[in-house]
């Protein structure tokens, strides 16, 4: 089989060359990089060591970041899972006739550019937007609250991109369980909400996970999203990576930061693989 | 009752997912300063005030968007069909080297790029940020695994008699590549070659690292745009791109199907 390996080597050439130019190299000189001090604005010293590492795991403003993060992370696959189960009940067990253009109108968002649907938000959250005029004219509160350029901003602008993968996901692992099994439970006496808890939940327990480390990953990574919808004042992991690249210019530290990520998503991909999650694309 | 809750639940998870969108174009015909709910007077003068910088940002990512999804055809469609074929040793290995990129996140790939830019002009003094050049390398590296992995997968359902049928009759090898192999493999090479055009046209964080002046994406020139301050005309931009996005969702609906495009087989 020698011949033949050499052979199909020649056609895996143009593939691995163009991305050992155009993604190995650079990613090898980030890791590389991230071992540097900076010594002045975009400027890098020549002494390597471990020390931004250490700096990251032990200042309380790096491990704040962190925190920020993860928080930002759960707090998205958790309202993901929420508002997804339901819609993903729905879908895979209906056969009305509206369930193939409802499914269209789930996946359709992913078509529209993340900026504009972004963008889209400012009409509904800013303070004279509406769903603060909806409140105030209710009475139901007597000064508008901030629901865009910061926190909160960030984790609706992210729910509203990742749920799409979510309700694809749990639709597909509620379809693979078998109705008759909520029959029976409900045939046995069993009401809606003890078959939801008793039957469905424990038995889609397994893809759900896999779906919620696929969302939590791609809220990490994503960069866009935390910008626009956190107003540049939002400090999480993507951000801050951002900020040292593009106006603090301290790439040593940026460097570090960015291989941190890295590693972390990179880790959290292949646990999600190897619990089955089906691959969906992140945008 | 649970029915009730369960249709009231769906409407509002349907009405979350269209609001920003529908928005996007309801508050581009705002008169009364575009943030403003309810609208009041209806104008088409964000319209007219669009900065031209915008329809130039739009050439350059169809340039790119175009360039970056042909290279990637041309370069991953022998590379798959090794992976999927080939029985050298370390196959595996150079099949998760293929997809690695897609594990990367884009701003760690594209601030990567940016500092391998700073050093590649260091070195040969050749500038690659900034230029359209630099924008198809970016893009290069998620428009590459897109490909092989939409080959390999339309690949797993290949028949390879049919080669050996081909070949029997007296086909010569490119003769059986380009009437047989191609045609059947096609599917996952428009697909692949879709999704990475798309990716293009939508990306940020490696548009923004590798691009500048001249050569600066539409995404990245409105994401830019409101980090400095957010006018009507940015809305009327936006609902201009939902416009062209729901007429290529439509067709791309018709001819390969969302879902399929969005979750790939294992």
């Amino acid at each position: 089989m020698g011949g033949d390996g050499k052979k199909w080597g020649v056609f895996l050439l143009p593939a691995l060359a163009t991305l050992s130019f155009v993604f190995i190299a650079p990613i090898c000189i980030l890791i590389v990089l991230s071992f540097y001090q900076m010594t002045g604005p975009a400027v890098v010293g020549d002494e390597a060591s471990l020390s931004n590492y250490v700096q990251f795991f032990s200042d309380p403003f790096y491990l704040r970041i962190l925190w920020n993060t993860f928080t930002l992370g759960g707090l998205v696959v958790l309202f993901c899972l929420i508002i997804g189960y339901p819609v993903s009940y729905f879908l895979a067990r209906s056969n009305s006739r509206w369930r193939g253009f409802l499914l269209f109108l789930v996946v359709s968002p992913l078509l529209v550019s993340a900026v504009v649907r972004n963008i889209g938000w400012f009409p509904i959250l800013s303070n004279s937007g509406l769903v603060n005029w909806l409140l105030l004219e209710s009475s139901i509160i007597s000064k508008p609250i901030p629901l865009i350029s910061n926190f909160t901003g960030v984790i609706i602008g992210l729910v509203h991109a990742l749920l799409p993968f979510m309700i694809l996901t749990l639709t597909t692992v509620i379809q693979r369980i078998e109705p008759e099994l909520e029959d029976a439970a409900a045939s046995l006496g069993a009401g809606p909400v003890t078959v939801f808890t008793q039957v469905l939940l424990p038995l889609s327990i397994p893809g759900a996970i896999g779906g919620s480390l696929l969302v939590f990953t791609m809220a990490i990574a994503a960069f866009t999203t935390p910008v626009i919808m956190g107003g540049n004042r939002v400090l999480v992991m993507a951000t801050y990576i951002g900020q040292q690249f593009r106006t603090v210019l301290d790439y040593a530290i940026g460097a570090t930061a960015a291989a941190i990520l890295l590693i972390l998503v990179g880790l959290l991909t292949v646990v999600a693989s190897k619990l089955g999650a089906r691959k969906v694309e992140a945008m | 009752m649970g029915n009730v809750v369960l249709r009231a639940v769906l409407i509002g998870a349907f009405l979350f997912l269209l609001a920003p969108i529908a928005m996007v174009v309801v508050s581009s015909f705002n008169g009364v300063g575009v943030f403003a709910f309810p609208p009041q007077q209806f104008t088409t003068r964000w319209y007219r005030e669009i900065d031209p910088g915008y329809y130039s940002a739009l050439y350059v990512s169809l340039v790119v968007a175009t360039v970056t999804s042909i290279i990637a055809t041309i370069v991953s469609v022998p590379a798959a069909l090794a992976l999927a074929r080939g029985g050298f040793p370390g196959r595996n290995l150079l099949s998760s080297l293929c997809l690695s990129p897609l594990m990367v996140p884009a701003l760690v790939t594209g601030v990567a790029l940016f500092q391998f830019s700073l050093l590649f002009w260091d070195v040969f003094k050749v500038t690659l940020g900034g230029t359209i050049t630099g924008l198809v390398i970016g893009h290069l590296t998620f428009a590459i695994p897109f490909g092989v992995r939409a080959v390999l997968a339309s690949h797993t359902r290949y028949d390879l008699s049919i080669e050996e049928a081909a070949e029997s009759l007296g086909a010569r090898p490119l003769q059986t590549f380009f009437q047989v192999t191609l045609p059947i493999l096609k599917p996952g090479i428009v697909s692949g070659a879709v999704f990475s055009f798309l990716i293009s046209l939508d990306e940020v964080p490696i548009a923004l690292f590798m691009g500048g002046g001249s050569a600066t994406t539409l995404p990245v020139k409105i994401f830019t745009a409101i980090e400095i301050s957010f006018g009507g005309d940015i809305l009327a931009v936006s609902s201009i791109i939902v416009a062209i996005s729901v007429v290529a969702m439509l067709i791309l609906d018709r001819f390969v199907g969302l879902e399929r495009l969005f979750m790939s087989k294992q």
